[in-house]
């Protein structure tokens, strides 16, 4: 696998999404571990891709800007990675995607990080308008 | 050594061979699936519980699994020795590949070997989390285990077949690819009451009030086959292996190229530059296999290299049965004579295929350092509590940060590089008789490896000559009688210089007049050759 192998990249959306029965599980521990209150929303980041990456060992590393992002996972056209805390966003707007096969090389492509339409309330009622995953992720 | 059974041939136990799985997947259901139905019939006594990994790993598109991340099944093959036992138990994992090929049963041909002399044997289900994904490796150390703490329920279960057979403090847990990457995590996480695993998640329980843990189990050694490194990082930083660690790693891998569990190596059992006299403890080994590629491991993945320049299937397997053969008789059973194989690859040459090479690496837990190079990246020095000085004559000697084996990662291990270019040239350490306690340990043990760079003579072996003083008598081996130094297999790039660890008994220098009280220098006298590049990782007493 060489840095020519690079996933090329095509677009990128990001889409508020109602959280999965799991997700709720892990918006809970945020709130209680981390003492953290969190918009009732599993923002779902896709980076489509030309072609899906193969099912090898090695593989190259998604990073927005000079954040690595720490796993992403394929759907029927691309990859996609999941993000609870609004502030991701905020902090990370505009920066370019990448990727890398060894931290230390970096493959460029022509994407920003968008940012999603937040969910304004906590509790479900925002949340229960926006699009279920496995509907985003088809 | 004449006394030594071939670790890789079968013992005397007889065995039965089990699958284990979570009830109601119903992969009968799912044609894609075709290859898991044996899962959907385990034996009635190890039907398993499923868990949830959901804050850990997501599931790819790559295979309609019947199950979500919340509820994935514990499905396995176990081999088990007839008999009372208690036995020590192996258990391995497969890495990344097609997920709906099934790649658990790969390592069926290991887990018969085992449970022939005595092991509990298995090998687990973690094709749900192959794909295309990527950072996932952290939950495979999870799966891993989920997986083991299983066994200890089964173990702990009065009714169960399983019931105080197994030795829960003889755990060995084997790993190929990313699963090789994945057992170093889970040798770290195995301790923790708790872990955040990344920025995006929570922190996660790991002592069973969530439903994953507790663990902390008596990991005997993890052993990586062809590991990646570094996929996924804990928000501490790289994984540091904390147990045992052996690593094993083709040349000719055709997927893992970059021999990345080298760096995973590196930081296992590293010096503690505060404390450098003070050891962790545990072991560290690498073999590295001439002609080896990657997915040979697994005996259901297709070989991914050309048959003409890769070592037979058959030959790979049989190089993988002796060297966790061997492992697992000197660490499970503690045949400790079977840790001169770990130590050297030269004791199990006899029962390797004909013609077969090999590098390998050893550090012992008790050792002192005459130099580790770690200080910084400066002139090469002595190092403490060791006092005395380095000369170079005609040689230059220089610490750098050289990625010795083609991982493309940052590299944080400070090597010592040579270079001369006539006969004669040397690199004096001259210590302190009073400082180095040589004759507490049994070698002194060096390693040293061979660069592709231009001073070396291509496909020739390099060499040069140790030289040993204690007062008026110095004691001389060329370093190739130790062992090769062999030229680098170039398969792309400048090739990986993987240094061969030199073990000299410090009784031959007894027998050469060297008083071991009373050691003053240890020289690289560079005869042998008239140039060439080395690079040395260290210079020790050991045992």
């Amino acid at each position: 696998m060489r840095a020519s192998d690079a996933p090329q990249a095509t677009g990128i959306e990001v889409v508020a999404t109602q959280p999965t029965k799991a997700d709720r599980a892990t918006l809970a521990m945020f709130e209680s571990t981390e003492r953290k209150t969190l918009p009732g929303a599993a923002y779902i980041v896709k980076v489509r891709l030309k072609t899906l990456p193969e099912p090898t060992s090695r593989g190259f590393a998604l990073y927005v800007g000079d954040l690595r992002i720490p796993k992403y996972w394929t759907y029927r056209q691309g990859i996609w990675f999941k993000v609870f805390d609004p502030q991701f966003f905020a902090e990370h707007k505009g920066e370019p995607i990448r990727f890398s096969l060894n931290d230390t090389e970096f493959v460029k492509t022509r994407l920003k990080l968008t940012v999603p339409k937040m969910a304004k309330t906590k509790g479900g009622r925002t949340a229960a308008r926006l699009p279920a995953q496995e509907d985003v992720l088809k | 050594m004449a006394a030594l059974a071939n670790p890789g041939l079968p013992g005397s136990f007889s065995f039965d061979t089990v699958i284990y799985a979570s009830a109601g997947s119903n992969y009968a259901g799912v044609p894609a699936l075709s290859q898991y139905t044996i899962y959907d019939t385990p034996d009635a006594a190890y039907v398993t519980p499923r868990i949830n990994i959901s804050v850990f790993a997501n599931l790819g598109i790559g295979a309609p699994w019947p199950f979500p991340n919340t509820s994935v099944p514990l499905n396995g093959h176990v081999c088990i020795p007839r008999g009372r036992g208690p036995f020590p138990l192996a258990v391995f994992a497969h890495g990344n590949h097609d997920p709906l090929s099934n790649s658990t049963p790969g390592y069926l041909y290991l887990c018969s070997l085992l449970a022939s002399q005595g092991i509990v044997a298995a090998t687990i289900d973690v094709n749900f989390l192959n794909g295309g994904n990527f950072g996932e490796n952290d939950a495979r150390g999870i799966v891993h285990l989920e997986h083991v703490k299983q066994f200890r329920t089964w173990n702990s279960t009065a009714t169960h077949p399983l019931h105080g057979k197994i030795d829960l403090n003889r755990i060995l847990i084997v790993g190929h690819s990313r699963g090789g990457e994945g057992v170093g995590h889970a040798s770290f996480f195995n301790p923790l009451p708790a872990i955040k695993p990344d920025i995006f998640s929570p922190t996660v329980p790991l002592d069973g009030s969530a439903g994953l843990g507790p663990y902390r189990f008596a990991l005997r050694c993890i052993a990586a086959i062809a590991p990646t490194d570094r996929q996924y990082t804990p928000i501490t930083g790289p994984t540091v292996v904390p147990d045992r660690y052996f690593l094993i790693h083709g040349s000719r891998d055709g997927d893992v190229s970059t021999f990345e569990g080298y760096n995973t190596f590196n930081r296992a059992h590293a010096v503690d530059l505060a404390n450098p006299t003070v050891s962790d403890g545990k072991l560290k080994a690498l073999l590295w296999v001439l002609g080896a590629n990657h997915n040979q491991f697994n005996s259901t993945w297709p070989t991914e290299t050309p048959p003409a320049t890769t070592m037979p299937r058959a030959d790979q397997e049989q190089v993988a049965k002796v060297a966790l053969g061997a492992l697992a008789q000197a660490l499970l059973l503690d045949r400790v004579e079977y840790m001169d194989v770990l130590r050297d690859h030269a004791t199990a040459v006899a029962w390797m295929p004909a013609g077969a090479t090999f590098v390998s690496q050893y550090q012992d837990p008790e050792r002192v350092y005459l130099q580790h190079e770690q200080e910084a990246v400066a002139p090469p020095q002595i190092s403490l509590p060791v006092q005395g000085t380095a000369a170079a004559d005609a040689v230059t000697a220089t610490r750098v940060l050289k990625d010795l084996v083609n991982s493309f990662a940052p590299i944080t291990t400070i090597t010592l590089r040579l270079e001369w270019n006539a006969p004669g040239a040397r690199l004096l350490l001259q210590v302190s008789p009073v400082t180095l306690p040589a004759e507490r340990y049994k070698v002194l043990a060096l390693r040293v490896g061979q660069s592709t760079e231009p001073k070396n003579a291509p496909n020739r072996d390099q060499d040069f000559t140790i030289e040993v003083s204690s007062g008026s008598r110095t004691a001389s081996f060329p370093g190739g009688s130790v062992h090769r130094l062999i030229y680098p297999d170039v398969v792309f790039g400048a090739g990986k210089i993987v240094m061969q660890t030199l073990r000299l008994p410090i009784a031959s220098l007894v027998e050469r007049g060297v008083d071991p009280n009373d050691i003053r220098s240890v020289a690289f006298l560079f005869d042998r050759r008239s140039s060439g590049t080395l690079y040395v990782g260290d210079v020790q007493v050991s045992n």
